[in-house]
């Protein structure tokens, strides 16, 4: 689905997807078009952008086009959503110890609004840091 | 935030930086001012896997020990640059080596070593001292800035003393700012003004243009009149500036124009205006505001009515107009005054009169009429306005009076006046409106109706002098002498109302007096409306169009519930073309649908009549006579059919004999088939004889008969399954079974056969013969859904439930689409495959029954019974299903349906339908005996 999102050919024009958005939160996904991983990330973020279009802006980033910003977010897994409000990286306390992106896929679209919504609530208050309405660590998973 | 550009000013759909290549020398995110982050200290930042590692390893052992020294002979003019003098160092030297160029051998490793060796010793004696004083300074550096987690860590403590609704009640921060700063607005384009268009225009053209004038007279153009090029490029110059330049001008001379306009129209002394009023005033009149618009137009238009009715006051438009642009505008009064001087100077116009009536309230309208019906008296609106504006009855009608007085030849007037008065009084003033206005033809009839009879003959005859291309007045005529019953008369009548209309060149139009045909019979004159359709139906019909239109008409009449019509156009057909089978039938089923038993049996009867050789009428004849329970009747209906007509064909025979039977007369029934067998014999004949001896019970009879029939008629497969069942019931089951397998000899495709044999060799105790011979019945009619049924069914009878099932996997298989197997279980299954066999639909039905949905149980019976009326299950399924959960109506409804249907098949009806026990019992009777047998579904 990665198709019918909008891509970002450099890093200008992250950096200005970033900036333009004065009231909603820029959800960036960094990875590959091919990649499987992203491949299902990207269809849960088609699936939920014009429902959340009101309050978040998806865009997709291919970290080899674009590989500017590989070392400062640390861009090492095959598919990584960040969060950005008003130019600020918005953290979400997902429970698996890395507060600052989401880097697996996420294929339940009702759990990815609810965590963009509470990024949203937080980043309009001011919060840098947000908890994730569900704990995503693997300790429920054993 | 660095530059933020606000997205609300460019076009919001699409973004600015979509697609766009990004500046030179941009170092994305640090140029919107973004830190990286670090999730692991202990593994540390990440890499740039795209970086290229850092120049290869340093150490002392370089691969080959070349690469050194060509390093510094690459560096060659370096060197000399590190010889100058600000290289140099008093205690040092020159800061380069001097001797950088000469390979790196042993000696200079021991010398590098030695002196490492000496550092690592001095450094050591120094640590323990250099490490605490690092410690110090650090300590001290804490002190002075301490961490903002660890400065606030005493206030932060008491934030656990916070309860969770002192938490919630934070107020929101909020975006403050207002919305016009936080939506941009979008860009705004205002267009030029034409003065800065004008100046900007001046300024350009200033250097070319010459005034004409004093081109002309330069000396470039001295007497002899040469075009100089100077002269004509000021020309040329000079208009073209004109033509770009002076909007502002242009305006002004519009201004101007329209002065010369306004000063024509109003100046003109004599009256003879340039400007046609009458086009000016439909331009105001689309100018009158209608919801209080510009004040300036309004201004205009006053103005401009004003010159109008100046220059021509004779012209009652131009006040109407004023007046109502008064009006419009809220000015009553001035409306009124307006009008009532129009009035004054125009005192024969009606419109003006009317137009001031409207706008004034009713007390002074009354006075207002008085005055325009005294200036005006011959005009027929102002008097009906004045009726209008009387509120009493009495003042009405003298009105009225006056003004018949004024204008006797106005039918409005005289309708007007006569819709007020009394029955007697109304004839009275027909009688006077008819001599004033002779061509009324509504009046002629008003009157006709409330004369006496001889008065109103006299009326219409009158009418017709007067009036004699109007047929109305023709068909009233014909109504009175029906409703005086005069009935002779009305043929004639309507016959010569069309000669004296054609006669005066009025052109009949058929569908006209069709429709007329109606309405005579919808008033209750059917003697009429046959005479119209007698007289009009062949008009203008080609003869060999003559059957279908005729047809079409008695449908079309039918459908209007003009039942007389149509009658009387089958009539009409049936007399023309009293051979014609379609005319007859479509006449016989009319009457059966709309007609009373009487009339049915008058067609029918006439039907015999004129067409004594089609039977098919002898026996619609017999059958209603004997339905109706008169059955001598009947008798001498057949009797006539085949004596006098000679019918000698099965049908008649075995209809004469079945109503012998239903009235008991057995003996005669007897001699009946007697001589049925031997003037119209047929196997039917003879298979209907040996059924009627077999009911009365005498087998043995029945049973030569049946050997008879079989000599005659071998390939007649009933009868073999008759004389079967015979020798069955006598007991003679092995000569019953030498009839069926003689039967199936001859014809092997008939199923029933099978089955009976099968049956009875099961009922015998033969339960292997019965299997193979079932086996072979499948073998010669493979594909066939009732030996398969029967297959099932004799399996589980027989007590081999495992075997039935394999048999019913088997025919599921092989009869694919076919409904009785599937039944219960798999109902749903079998309703996809095959909606329309009934056996499903009942199944289904009767699924939904015992899930107790009635609604929907009832609507799937409704269907079955609709899909397949031949079927008596479906009847008899649904008829047990009421009866448990219908109404009584319900009940006589589907018993109703089924003895209009007279089913004969269905697996539980046929057996007892066909009992020779029931042979005589009625279809009800029947139905319900089925009914009994159903089992409640659960």
């Amino acid at each position: 689905m990665s198709y019918m999102l909008p891509h970002l050919e450099n890093g200008w024009q992250v950096d200005q997807a970033i900036l333009a958005e004065e009231d909603r939160v820029v959800v960036v996904r960094f990875g590959h078009d091919w990649d499987p991983t992203c491949m299902q990330m990207d269809e849960t973020l088609f699936k939920i952008a014009p429902k959340v279009k009101n309050f978040a802006v998806v865009y997709l980033v291919d970290i080899t086009k674009v590989p500017d910003f590989n070392k400062m977010y640390e861009l090492y897994d095959p598919c990584t959503a960040m969060f950005f409000f008003r130019n600020k990286h918005i953290m979400v306390d997902l429970g698996t110890g890395n507060n600052n992106k989401i880097n697996w896929a996420v294929t339940d679209g009702q759990e990815l609004i609810d965590i963009i919504e509470t990024v949203y609530r937080g980043a309009r208050k001011g919060r840098g840091l947000v908890i994730s309405p569900k704990d995503y660590s693997t300790k429920y998973k054993y | 935030m660095a530059t933020t550009i606000p997205g609300s000013l460019v076009n919001k759909t699409k973004k600015f930086f979509m697609g766009m290549p990004a500046p030179s020398g941009y170092v994305p995110g640090v140029g919107r001012g973004a830190t990286g982050f670090t999730t692991r200290s202990d593994i540390g930042p990440a890499r740039d896997p795209t970086e290229m590692p850092e120049a290869g390893p340093v150490g002392p052992t370089a691969p080959g020990g070349a690469p050194p020294a060509k390093r510094a002979k690459e560096d060659d003019d370096r060197e000399a640059e590190e010889m100058n003098e600000a290289n140099y160092d008093e205690f040092a030297g020159y800061s380069g080596s001097l001797f950088s160029k000469d390979p790196y051998d042993q000696e200079d490793e021991d010398a590098d070593r030695i002196y490492n060796e000496v550092d690592d010793r001095l450094d050591e004696r120094h640590r323990e001292r250099r490490e605490k004083k690092y410690k110090e300074l650090v300590e001290k550096y804490h002190k002075e800035r301490p961490k903002i987690q660890q400065e606030f860590s005493d206030l932060k403590r008491q934030l656990a003393e916070v309860t969770d609704d002192e938490w919630q009640s934070i107020p929101e921060v909020g975006d403050m700012r207002n919305k016009a700063k936080r939506n941009a607005r979008a860009e705004k384009f205002t267009p030029v003004p034409d003065s800065v268009i004008a100046m900007n225009m001046n300024y350009g053209s200033m250097n070319t243009s010459i005034d004409v004038n004093s081109g002309m007279s330069t000396p470039f153009n001295s007497g002899s009149g040469i075009l100089t090029p100077g002269w004509k490029t000021g020309i040329q110059t000079g208009t073209s500036s004109s033509i770009d330049l002076d909007l502002v001008k242009i305006g002004q001379a519009r201004n101007k124009i329209m002065d010369i306009k306004l000063n024509q129209v109003s100046d003109s002394v004599t009256g003879q205006t340039v400007v046609d009023p009458k086009g000016y005033l439909t331009d105001l009149q689309s100018m009158i505001p209608q919801h209080g618009g510009d004040i300036n137009d309004v201004k205009k238009a006053r103005m401009l009515l004003k010159s109008v009715r100046e220059t021509n006051p004779r012209h009652p438009p131009a006040w109407i107009a004023s007046a109502g642009l008064e009006e419009a505008v809220g000015k009553i009064q001035t409306a009124r005054n307006l009008i009532m001087e129009g009035c004054e100077k125009n005192k024969g116009s009606e419109e003006l009169w009317l137009a001031a009536i409207r706008m004034h309230p009713p007390e002074l309208g009354k006075s207002i009429v008085a005055n325009a019906v005294r200036s005006c008296p011959h005009s027929v609106r102002l008097w009906v306005k004045a009726s209008d504006l009387e509120s009493d009855l009495k003042d009405k009608k003298k009105v009225l009076r006056k003004a018949l007085e004024q204008i006797p030849s106005s039918v409005l007037l005289w309708k007007a006046a006569v819709e007020l008065e009394e029955p007697e009084e109304a004839r009275i003033l027909l009688t006077r409106a008819v001599e004033c206005c002779r061509t009324s033809t509504e009046m002629w009839l008003a009157l006709a109706r409330l004369e006496t009879y001889e008065n109103a003959r006299k009326v219409l005859n009158k009418a017709r002098e007067h009036i004699p291309t109007d047929r109305q007045i023709w068909l009233s005529a014909a109504r009175l002498e029906e409703t005086r019953g005069q009935k002779d008369m009305v043929d004639r009548i309507v016959a010569k109302a069309l000669s004296s209309l054609k006669a005066n060149q009025v052109e009949v139009n058929r569908d006209q007096w069709l429709k007329d045909a109606i309405d005579a019979e919808q008033a209750k004159c059917p003697l009429t409306c046959q005479a119209i359709i007698k007289n009009v139906i062949s008009l203008g019909v080609e003869d060999e169009d003559k059957k279908t239109t005729w047809l079409e008409d008695a449908e079309c009449f039918e459908k209007q519930n003009a039942f007389a019509c149509s009658r009387a156009v089958f009539s009409i057909a049936l007399s023309e073309m009293p051979r014609k089978k379609s005319v007859w039938e479509a006449a016989i089923a009319f009457e059966r649908e709309h007609g009373t038993i009487e009339e049915h049996e008058q067609i029918l009867i006439k039907a015999t009549e004129v067409v004594p050789e089609v039977e098919v009428y002898w026996l619609m004849l017999a059958k209603l006579r004997f339905v109706n329970k008169r059955i001598d009747d009947a008798r001498n209906t057949l009797k006539d059919a085949f004596e006098k007509h000679n019918h000698q064909s099965e049908t008649i025979w075995l209809a004469a004999t079945k109503i012998e039977i239903e009235t008991d007369q057995f003996e005669t029934a007897r001699t009946l088939y007697a001589k049925a067998r031997s003037k119209a014999s047929s196997a039917r004949v003879w298979m209907k004889n040996a059924r009627f001896e077999w009911c009365l019970g005498n087998l043995k009879e029945a049973r030569e008969i049946i050997e008879k029939a079989i000599e005659l008629y071998d390939d007649y497969p009933k009868m073999y399954l008759v004389l079967g069942q015979i020798l069955e019931q006598m007991g003679d089951s092995q000569a019953a079974k030498n009839a069926y397998t003689q039967g199936i000899r001859k014809c092997p495709g008939v199923i029933p056969l099978w089955i009976l044999l099968v049956r009875l060799e099961e009922s015998n105790g033969q339960i292997v013969k019965a299997r193979v011979d079932l086996e072979k019945a499948r073998l010669r009619n493979p594909k066939n859904e009732d030996l398969w049924l029967e297959s099932v069914r004799f399996e589980n009878r027989v007590g081999c439930p495992e075997m039935a099932k394999e048999r019913m996997s088997r025919a599921l298989q092989e009869c694919d689409g076919s409904g009785p197997h599937g039944r219960r279980a798999k109902s749903i299954d079998a309703l996809k495959k095959c909606e329309h066999n009934p056996h499903v639909l009942i199944a289904a039905a009767r699924l939904f029954w015992s899930e107790r949905k009635i609604k929907k149980s009832r609507e799937w019976f409704l269907r079955a019974v609709n899909l397949d009326p031949d079927n008596g299950d479906a009847f008899a399924n649904y008829l047990a299903f009421e009866q448990i959960h219908g109404k009584e109506e319900d009940r006589q409804k589907v018993i109703n349906k089924c003895v209009l249907s007279e089913p004969k098949h269905g697996y539980l009806w046929a057996p007892i339908a066909k009992d020779v026990k029931n042979w005589r019992k009625s279809m009800e009777e029947i139905l319900l005996m089925v009914a009994a047998k159903i089992t409640i579904p659960t």
